[in-house]
């Protein structure tokens, strides 16, 4: 029961990787973290 | 002709900029026709919209950032500017995105805003390349991330496999792993193996084994079998499933894949900032005699336009006024110049060699530069040097061998039955990793492109690294290359004036009237000669029509330049160039103490006035001399200028004094390069490529610098941007480390493939662990290929 639960899920979260991915989160990896660094 | 260029110190001179580019910039950039090149309309498109009236989205190159502490500031500068409503500036790529209203502000107004904090902005030409970066670059990450998290969880389903003995788990229980298994690895089919289907797809329409075929063949027999396996658990092809092993295999090869991506990525971006510029600025007559300056992008057919020897022809056009001589090396491959006489066409992208020419526009096109030399980087990347040629030709049989042992390990492997012989013979096709032979000379040329272009160095015949790493002699030019250029007029001689002459005059001071200098100015703007130039801008007033009754104005390389001029006192025919040239006429005598000059202007019968033009040594030339000297480099310095001159020169940057050489002709410098040549000596030649072309094109490997005619440039092997001379030991350098990895990569590249098929033919090797060998050796390579692209760290003082 459990075992096509997984499979389910991790279809899933292909799906949401493939949002990430496509909505640009990957592009910069370094820029969000120095966002922190800035004054304002 | 190209702007500001960064410079090291702040006491160096720049370089001479004619007064009317200054505006030209912000002239260019403030058209709305150009803007399309950079920028995208964010609202509504732009069929309907005006473009002066929505917001628009610009894509620019900032240049001088160092850290990310600098990208805040430019995002700062960016935003303080009223019509400005977003900045986002990223300090990897050095790119900034502006979102801006075209109503409120101009794009000249945020240009200086950067410029103002300090950076140099430039719009960054390349939206279409781009995207197209970005969505193969998405494209491989999903895929990767596919294989990565099918791959974790399959592994979950086949860990009891691997825990309990056969028959300990229930059949049904055993069944469903299987099925989840199989589900899982459909996505890693579908997604993930798509390039190597492709590949192998074309390979066999081409009837040829190329290095992806035996990978895809082992994924699809693996998958395959496992699949029987669950769905029909029966047959010959046993029961064992292997989904963990074909999942596995799978990630580790496209980590490997996504890591030669990436280098490649960075690389092409180095190399896309370096190409980036102002688009191309070009005379345009408007009236018969009355030209004005303007971006290529504006041109119409039947536009009448001008074109100077060493630049290029923007567009198709007809031959107006007088013959010329072109070279169309970069379109038809053909380096020999061609003659084209008055009525002639003319195409796109060629080069105008001899003579100041106007040309009628038949015919436009589509940026063809940026696209000829994008292409040609693209070609000159896949080159291979010889190196990287021999390993490609081993490739095919080594391929067909493998091929054969695949089948070997199959028939060997059959005596313990057919599960075991097909695994045995998937993990042959997967372990060995002939990829690793042509990863290497690639990954480590393009690693070593990147750095460079980092530093502003184009390389754009990868042969020339090879080249470069066996060079034993370096050649330079002395004007422009080994100095900064000529910087200004430091002495005149005139006819009554004292002998000593005048010391950093102006021009009123040397007596010279408005219609005069513009005469001047436009024999000498003719020419994009060093000394010509200088003069230009030294008699330059800040309204400098573009035309002045000067006409048939003929240039005679390595001499000067001669015109015909409509002088208020009637015609006179005007020379402008060296004490040979000048003293040609009859009649023209240059006093003795003006003939140390660097140029001469003489009307027919009559000297007129002679210049002394200040030059002064790069600041890192003395350096960049010490450093190649210390890697065992012999330095020669050959120049057209006069001996007094470059013997100073060579005395100031410590070079040995038989090693530089005055009064060189082009031809002489040709015979002297044979000549060292003849003596085994491998030369690189340093140069702007003015006269010199001949010299560029014989010499193993030649190097240009920005401020060189574009046809060397186009020519050069090697183009360096900025003025740091210290390029060129440091290129040498890279090219040496680079040689050397790549031949260390092939040997672990073969030593790893000799060692590994025997293993696997004799099938002890599963294939899961056949995968993480191949993608092993892989990613080695590239790794080894990593250091060449990092710079140097700086060590810290205490």
């Amino acid at each position: 029961m459990l075992i096509p639960l997984s499979v389910g899920l991790v279809l899933l979260i292909l799906l949401g990787l493939w949002w990430a991915i496509h909505s640009g989160q990957f592009e910069s990896l370094d820029s969000e973290a120095e966002r922190i660094l800035k004054d304002d | 002709m190209l702007t500001s260029v960064t410079t090291d110190t702040p006491n160096a001179p720049e370089r001479q900029v004619l007064p009317e580019l200054a505006t030209t910039t912000a002239r260019v950039v403030d058209d709305p026709q150009e803007w399309q090149a950079f920028s995208t309309p964010v609202a509504a498109p732009v069929a309907t919209a005006d473009p002066q009236a929505g917001e628009w989205s610009s894509y620019i190159s900032v240049e001088g950032m160092h850290c990310a502490a600098c990208a805040l500031n430019v995002e700062s500068a960016l935003l303080g500017v009223p019509g400005v409503s977003r900045a986002e500036v990223d300090a990897a790529s050095k790119r900034a995105r502006v979102q801006w209203h075209a109503g409120r502000v101009k794009p000249s107004a945020w240009f200086d805003a950067v410029r103002r904090a300090g950076y140099d902005a430039i719009p960054a030409h390349d939206p279409v390349g781009r995207l197209q970066r970005q969505s193969e670059t998405r494209l491989a990450l999903w895929q990767w991330a596919v294989a990565g998290f099918c791959m974790m969880q399959v592994m979950m389903y086949a860990a009891p496999e691997y825990v309990y003995g056969p028959g300990e788990i229930p059949a049904d229980s055993l069944r469903l792993l299987h099925w989840a298994g199989w589900v899982l690895s459909l996505p890693v089919l579908v997604f993930s193996c798509t390039p190597y289907w492709k590949s192998a797809w074309h390979d066999l329409k081409a009837r040829r084994v190329g290095m992806d075929l035996p990978v895809a063949l082992g994924m699809a027999i693996a998958f395959v079998v496992s699949s029987l396996a669950t769905f029909a658990p029966g047959g010959w092809w046993g029961d064992t499933v292997y989904f963990d092993s074909f999942t596995m295999f799978v990630f580790f090869l496209l980590t490997g894949r996504w890591l030669t991506l990436r280098l490649r990525d960075r690389t092409a971006g180095a190399l896309d900032e370096v190409l980036n510029r102002l688009p191309e600025a070009v005379q345009r007559q408007t009236e018969p005699g009355v030209w004005e300056q303007v971006s290529a992008r504006q041109l119409r057919v039947d536009d009448v336009i001008r074109v100077n020897p060493g630049e290029r022809f923007v567009a198709d056009g007809q031959l107006l006024d007088v013959d010329t001589w072109v070279e169309e090396a970069l379109l038809t491959g053909e380096s020999h110049p061609q003659e084209r006489r008055v009525g002639d066409q003319v195409l796109a992208g060629s080069h105008n060699l001899s003579q100041q020419v106007m040309v009628r526009i038949t015919q436009l096109g589509a940026d063809t530069r940026h696209a000829q030399i994008v292409g040609l980087m693209h070609d000159a990347a896949l080159d291979k040097p010889r190196v990287g040629q021999l390993a490609d030709r081993w490739a095919k049989p080594f391929l067909w061998g493998v091929l054969v042992a695949a089948l070997a390990a199959f028939a060997y492997g059959a005596a313990q039955g057919w599960p075991h012989a097909v695994m045995a013979a998937v993990s042959v096709l997967i372990v060995t990793c002939p990829c690793a032979l042509s990863l290497a000379t690639p990954s480590a040329l393009i690693a070593a492109a990147g750095r460079m272009a980092r530093e502003g160095v184009l390389v754009r015949k990868v042969q020339a690294l090879e080249a470069l790493s066996q060079v034993d002699t370096v050649v330079f030019d002395k004007t422009g290359t080994l100095t900064t250029g000529l910087s200004g007029v430091e002495r005149v001689w005139q006819p009554h004036l004292p002998s000593t002459g005048l010391a950093q005059p102006q021009p009123e001071a040397a007596g010279l009237e408005v219609t005069t200098r513009h005469a001047w100015a436009a024999l000498a703007a003719a020419s994009n000669h060093p000394v010509a130039r200088a003069v230009a801008s030294w008699v330059a007033t800040s309204e400098q029509p573009l035309s002045h009754g000067v006409t048939s104005i003929r240039e005679v390389p390595g001499e000067g330049l001669e015109g015909e001029w409509e002088s208020p006192t009637g015609l006179q025919r005007l020379r402008l160039g060296s004490l040979r040239f000048c003293e040609a006429w009859p009649g023209v005598h240059v006093p003795e103490s003006a003939r140390s000059a660097t140029v001469h202007v003489v009307t027919e019968g009559q000297w007129w006035m002679s210049l002394l033009l200040a030059e002064q040594l790069r600041p890192d030339a003395q350096a960049t001399l010490d450093a190649l000297q210390a890697m065992g480099l012999t330095v020669h310095l050959m120049s057209g200028d006069r001996p007094e001159q470059v013997q100073r020169m060579a005395q100031q940057c410590g070079l040995d004094e038989g090693r530089a050489h005055g009064h060189c002709t082009p031809q002489d410098k040709l015979d002297r390069l044979r000549q060292l040549q003849a003596q085994g000596h491998r030369l690189l030649m340093v140069g702007d490529g003015f006269n010199d072309m001949p010299v560029l094109a014989g010499a193993d490997v030649s190097m240009a610098f920005a401020q060189a005619v574009p046809l060397a440039q186009a020519h050069a092997d090697v183009v360096a941007l900025g003025g740091r001379l210290m390029v060129v030991a440091h290129l040498i350098g890279l090219a040496r480390q680079t040689l050397s990895v790549v031949r260390g990569s092939l040997m672990w590249a073969l030593a790893y493939n000799f060692l590994a098929i025997p293993v696997a033919v004799l099938g002890g090797l599963p294939p899961a662990l056949a995968g993480l060998g191949m993608a092993a050796s892989s990613l080695w390579v590239v790794l080894r290929a990593l250091p060449l692209n990092k710079t140097p760290s700086q060590t810290h003082s205490v």
